[in-house]
């Protein structure tokens, strides 16, 4: 492969232990990938805190992070946080009420063990957006053709397919430090053209339709890149929606929505001028299929009901206070959103209106992420296609299973409001 | 025996032989698979709870979350990875795991390979041989 001069210094170790490290990793990840060189990035990244790298192998000590920080070193692309600190994340806010251990609980001794590195992160420039839908409240995107390293699998379709940036999933401390990653994936325009024709006989357009259509297309599309017709025109929550399904029954990481999305005014552009490999079709019966395996044994009566997967917006929360205001929920409820909507969510008024009807609005993390909900839950309802198929993988014991009960932000508040799971196809 | 050989790319390096567990379903990581234990957790899945320490771990291709290395995490790990298309899932798995991984394979493993076949994987030169059982 081929490293610039500087990269060669940067492998010797001529520059020091972390950037070694973070040369190795990239040079191995060029290697893994099959890429001939390393791109400079002139966009953004975000990367699990606290790890210093991806790989066990490649990590470096508190110590040589704090002489690299305190050498003045920065983040070469303006860099974000994904999620509370792993593993495990626990809440930034909301955790009062809800039985969980709050991050910076002091017996429990997470935020102290964590924050020196996370000190040393912002000190170099992290950006402490601590979410998985970080691009909401980042305040700051790149543009078409720019180069970043993003790593949840929920918003690299994001950055790719509705900012028409280009990343695959990798977002990690050496590529925004260095500012370089392997080029091989999404940076490649013509790895940007779609291959696969989706069809659907059913006009997507409620926030569920998306989900379900999400989870049918990454299903049957895979790793390819799809050109999806037969939608209507997707807001914010139709794009969370539809990309963390594609990354729950697939691996799509850039698509196009002709006429919605930046890289492809018309199907042939999305193509670049070459036929569809396929053509798939999408009718009723497949998201009736996806939505019956959503729904994992459930039940009638729900206990704990979970939203916002991945972290609602501004407008999920507005819409969620509408449902909620002046009622009382009977079962417990958790609220997800990311750390700064949930100041503002506060001076809107909404956290009041959750507080009063005794739901919990909670930041940074979820269920899936911290391993489960609390003890003694037996039958969960969501809202979300991701929450539901990763939630009960941390339930495999099959003779105790977890019931899950997957609908709209209606159904979830239904069953919230009742105890009750009325939720139907329709 | 008949033996079968498969070119492919090298996605990380060494040479190992061992028995095959294929899994004709893509494979997917986070909450899905258990790197304590060693085998995936997702529901209905054809290789719930099978171990799959040791073996050649066939499969089409990785899905979901960047917690796919789970299945490069841990004590458990497999002797190597052998899957039809590379993405940064794989690519990052197969960088924590350090084990061979040829992927980018001329034709679908999972198509030729059974569960139990003996399976030569050459991460240095990027190519598998399968040994059927036959």
């Amino acid at each position: 492969m081929y490293l610039t001069d500087e990269e060669k210094r940067m492998l010797h170790g001529d520059e020091g232990v972390v950037r070694q490290k973070c040369m190795q990793y990239l040079v191995a990840q060029c290697e893994a990938s099959g890429a001939e060189r390393l791109i400079d990035l002139d966009g953004t990244g975000d990367f699990h805190t606290p790890a210093t790298a991806m790989a066990k192998s490649f990590e470096f000590s508190l110590e040589e992070l704090k002489e690299l920080a305190e050498s003045g070193a920065k983040f070469k692309i303006p860099t974000f946080a994904n999620k509370a600190p792993m593993p495990g994340p626990q809440p930034f806010h909301g955790w009062e009420t809800c039985g969980m251990h709050p991050y910076d609980d002091p017996e429990r001794n997470i935020k102290a063990r964590y924050e020196e590195y996370l000190s040393l992160y912002r000190k170099m420039g992290l950006l402490a957006t601590h979410s998985c839908a970080l691009y909401l409240t980042a305040s700051y995107w790149p543009s078409i053709g720019q180069h970043c390293t993003w790593t949840e699998s929920s918003a690299v379709p994001y950055c790719n397919a509705v900012l028409g940036a280009r990343s695959n999933l990798d977002g990690n401390f050496a590529s925004c430090f260095l500012g370089k990653t392997a080029y091989y994936g999404n940076h490649i325009t013509e790895n940007r053209r779609a291959t696969v024709l989706v069809k659907s006989e059913r006009m997507i357009a409620s926030d569920l339709e998306w989900d379900l259509y999400g989870f049918v297309t990454g299903e049957l599309c895979g790793i390819s890149v799809p050109c999806l017709t037969g939608t209507a025109k997707p807001m914010t929550t139709a794009f969370m929606r539809l990309n963390s399904a594609m990354n729950t029954g697939g691996a799509i990481t850039m698509y196009h929505i002709p006429g919605s999305t930046p890289e492809a005014p018309t199907i042939e552009a999305a193509f670049q001028g070459h036929a569809p490999k396929d053509v798939v079709l999408i009718g009723t019966a497949e998201l009736r299929r996806a939505y019956d395996t959503l729904n994992y044994l459930p039940a009638e009566n729900v206990d704990f009901v979970s939203l916002g997967c991945p972290h609602y917006n501004l407008v999920d929360l507005w819409r969620l206070s509408l449902l909620l205001e002046g009622k009382t929920c009977k079962t417990c409820v958790w609220i997800m959103t990311s750390p700064w909507l949930y100041d503002i969510a506060k001076n809107q008024g909404f956290l009041k209106i959750f507080e009063d009807a005794g739901a919990n609005l909670m930041s940074a993390t979820c269920p899936a992420a911290m391993g489960g909900v609390p003890d003694g839950v037996k039958t969960i309802a969501v809202d979300s296609a991701k929450q539901a198929y990763y939630i009960t993988g941390c339930y495999p014991d099959l003779e105790n299973p977890l019931h899950v009960c997957y609908g709209s932000m209606e159904d979830c508040i239904e069953a919230a409001l009742t105890g009750k799971w009325r939720g139907e196809w329709r | 025996m008949r033996e079968i050989r498969i070119n492919g790319r090298k996605e990380f390096g060494g040479q190992v032989t061992a028995e095959a567990l294929v899994s004709p379903k893509p494979l997917e990581g986070f909450t899905n698979c258990s790197a304590k234990e060693g085998y995936t957790t997702e529901r209905n899945h054809p290789l719930f709870k099978v171990p799959f320490k040791g073996k050649v771990l066939v499969f089409p291709y990785a899905r979901g979350s960047g917690g796919f290395r789970a299945y490069g995490n841990g004590a458990h790990t497999p002797a190597a990875y052998v899957h039809h298309k590379t993405n940064s899932l794989t690519i990052n798995c197969a960088i924590c795991a350090q084990i061979p991984s040829v992927t980018d394979l001329e034709i679908d493993p999972t198509t030729v390979v059974e569960t139990g076949d003996r399976v030569f994987v050459n991460g240095d030169e990027g190519y598998i041989v399968v040994y059927k059982k036959d």
